[in-house]
């Protein structure tokens, strides 16, 4: 029997945000050795540590505090919150009305692109400089990509990578630092390795799209799955071809050389920064236009509801591997501009973990929505390289994932459509929450079969 | 093998593993026509519907689609979409709307042409694609008029009435310009009223635009009312056809639907 008290409902809460913080605590303590089984216990719990700077106290009370802070707020929301949801949303009516203007939307574009354009200047950081090329730019340059093929035609994709190695292969394999000969006999410069690294994916897109885009749902993501390890497992073992596990270290930096126009990006962060910001700004232009194109329509049909959408003279096979294709070409991109900043290439950066890392940024921005996976994109990164960066005591980098799942778990409860969600998107998870009725997994045709 | 036929089904058998839904049923619609298919559940008459649209292939038999420019299309082997692209528009038996989007874009997508344009032509928005673009959308309201949804145009599909959302599916359906109109149950769910409003609507889809009407209903009183011709399906079989006066008489629908007095009596 539970005592009735239990089951009243914050004090149930209450305990379970206490087990929570338990587990948190275990997890971020120390590790056990062989000599003291249970040290990894006794330092979790026990260890002495400062209560956030003020005076000296053990781990548990730490945490104990935090639990009751934790509480504190989900007993505050659950009170109060539907009544600060409802007067927010009226005191934003109006605001939210003239951000809808086409002005107003056009404006704040322009001023979020200066702001990019300025920010290597305003951050005078050497770190933070390469950052927001390597953390930042790339991955927002992928989440938008992604956010084609997931957010706009609803097809999960577990294996974007590959195009991403597509792109950085073709990049080595056009600057002849590859041990296959380069195209026409002579090494190109990288930055002529753009237009073959989109060509190459948007061909590897329609390859595997093709024969794959027939299955539906968890069977797509399945072989979407093994598509990237497919392309890793090339990579590594096709010595003649890729140069195998070690891969090169010769991918020249880019030189842009037209007539009279030369330009040669070196070790410095910034150029690159730009050289992808300009590709983060292609891409945007060319998938919101496309979004809202008859193509982006008839994504949005497919993705609601095959069967009607199909009904309507949609080609359901053609769309979606056109989806493929077009989402892929911003992975080209990244992986040019990555494997000639960096020079050198890898077949073991291309793994699972990253088209799962690119997947969480495109659901925690909000899939479908542009603007959203950008922003979640940027927020991620910049928490990211900053974990990096300056660590807190006892983090270790594997433990990012430990936040992000606690972060992606968090929003699938609070915000399910995403960081800023569109509002398609949103509406279809409503619908499917209050009824499966013409969900696109739905396959059933009629009562009579 | 009239001209004047739009549907020409012969010797049709559509099996599920052992189970066999459509057996060996042959049936034509003249151009035009208002024609139902009855039957009791689990007839066959929705595997007729999704034979006839492509979306099942059945095993054996033809059923050939005559279009108004005299040219025929083979049903059986081509995809969903080619058949509706060539003419033949359907709604669902549970309406499948595209629930998140407005009642506008639902009507816009079926409009909108499909094929013949790249990804680069959709976005750049040449003259082109702007003008087919206004044309969709013309051809919307005008739809949205038709079916008495002018002022619902920016309502979100989920959001409408029962009746609403089936008329809309017919709007969504006639978008494509179909020469034929598959209605499943389209009244299934509505109220008396709204009942009406759509058997005047469907019979008005066939008076003004000329598509010819096939119909699955199971109120009898629409079904009567509407159709010229029915056929009567039990167990995969047509076990009738006629006019609905002659199919009220027939002694074996009414053994379909009410039974047999051997087994009424056993």
């Amino acid at each position: 029997m539970i005592p009735t008290f239990l089951q009243r409902a914050p004090i149930r809460r209450l305990l379970i945000v206490l087990g929570i913080v338990a587990v948190v605590e275990l997890i971020t303590g120390p590790p056990g050795s062989n000599q003291y089984p249970t040290s990894g216990f006794t330092g979790s719990y026990a260890e002495a540590a400062s209560f956030f700077g003020l005076f000296r106290t053990q781990r548990w009370v730490e945490f104990v505090a935090l639990a009751l802070v934790a509480w504190g707020i989900v007993e505050f929301w659950t009170r109060f919150g539907a009544t600060i949801r409802s007067r927010g949303s009226v005191a934003l009516a109006g605001p939210r009305q003239v951000s809808e203007k086409r002005p107003v939307r056009v404006g704040f574009a322009l001023a979020l692109l200066v702001l990019g354009i300025l920010l290597p200047h305003i951050v005078n950081n050497a770190f933070w400089q390469s950052a927001l090329v390597t953390y930042v730019a790339i991955y927002v340059l992928l989440a938008i990509g992604l956010n084609v093929v997931v957010g706009f035609a609803g097809l999960l994709d577990l294996g974007y990578v590959a195009f991403y190695a597509i792109g950085a292969y073709t990049t080595a394999w056009v600057t002849g630092a590859l041990p296959t000969p380069p195209p026409f006999g002579h090494p190109l410069d990288a930055f002529w390795a753009i237009p073959f690294a989109v060509v190459f994916v948007v061909i590897a897109g329609v390859l595997l799209g093709a024969p794959t885009l027939r299955l539906r749902g968890d069977y797509l993501a399945i072989v979407t799955l093994g598509f990237g390890e497919i392309i890793t497992i090339f990579a590594n073992n096709l010595y003649g071809i890729t140069g195998g596990s070690t891969g090169t270290k010769q991918i020249p930096h880019p030189v842009f050389h037209v007539g009279p126009i030369k330009y040669t990006w070196g070790l410095a962060p910034v150029p690159y920064y730009y050289l992808a910001l300009g590709s983060v700004v292609l891409f945007l232009v060319v998938f919101s236009l496309l979004q809202r194109s008859r193509v982006g329509r008839a994504w949005t049909a497919i993705r609601e509801d095959e069967v009607a959408a199909e009904s309507l003279g949609i080609n359901p096979l053609k769309f979606k591997v056109m989806a493929f294709a077009v989402g892929a070409a911003s992975a080209g991109f990244a992986g040019v501009i990555t494997a000639s900043a960096d020079n050198f290439l890898f077949p073991s950066s291309f793994t699972l973990v990253f088209s799962i890392n690119i997947l969480v940024l495109v659901i925690l921005g909000g899939m479908g929505s542009i603007s959203g996976v950008v922003v979640g994109a940027i927020i991620i990164q910049v928490i990211q390289a900053y974990l990096n960066h300056t660590p807190p005591a006892g983090y270790q980098q594997p433990d990012l994932y430990i936040y992000v799942g606690a972060l992606l778990i968090t929003m699938m409860i609070f915000r399910p459509a995403g960081l800023i969600p569109s509002r398609q998107r949103r509406r279809e998870i409503t619908l499917y929450e209050t009824s499966h009725e013409g969900h696109p997994d739905e396959v059933l045709l009629g009562d009579d079969v | 093998m009239t001209a004047e036929n739009v549907f020409e089904v012969e010797h049709v058998t559509l099996r599920f593993g052992g189970v066999v839904s459509l057996n060996d049923v042959s049936l034509f619609q003249k151009r035009g026509e208002i024609l139902a298919v009855i039957g009791p559940n689990g007839a066959g008459k929705t595997s007729l519907f999704n034979s006839l649209t492509g979306v099942y292939q059945p095993q054996e038999g033809t059923i050939t689609f005559h279009r108004a420019d005299g040219r025929s299309m083979s049903v059986i082997g081509k995809k969903a979409h080619r058949v509706a692209g060539a003419g033949v528009a359907r709604t669902f038996q549970a309406s499948r709307m595209f629930s998140a989007l407005s009642a506008f874009d639902n009507v816009k997508i079926g409009a909108e042409d499909h094929g013949g344009f790249g990804v680069v032509g959709a976005m750049v928005r040449g003259p082109r694609t702007r003008h087919d673009d206004r044309r969709s959308d013309e051809k919307t309201a005008e739809l949205l008029r038709f079916v008495g949804l002018a002022d619902r145009a920016n309502v979100i599909a989920a959001s409408l009435s029962y009746g609403e959302r089936r008329r809309l599916e017919i709007a969504r359906g006639l978008a494509t310009l179909p020469e034929v109109l598959l209605l499943d149950e389209p009244a299934a769910g509505t109220n008396p009223s709204e009942k009406l409003d759509l058997a005047r609507l469907i019979r008005r889809v066939r008076d003004e635009l000329g598509v010819t009407i096939l119909l699955i209903e199971h109120d009898m009183k629409l079904v009567m009312s509407l159709a010229e011709r029915l056929y009567v399906l039990n167990f995969g079989s047509v076990i009738a056809e006629g006019t609905p006066a002659e199919i009220r008489a027939n002694p074996v629908v009414i053994e379909a639907y009410l039974g047999t007095s051997a087994e009424a009596s056993a």
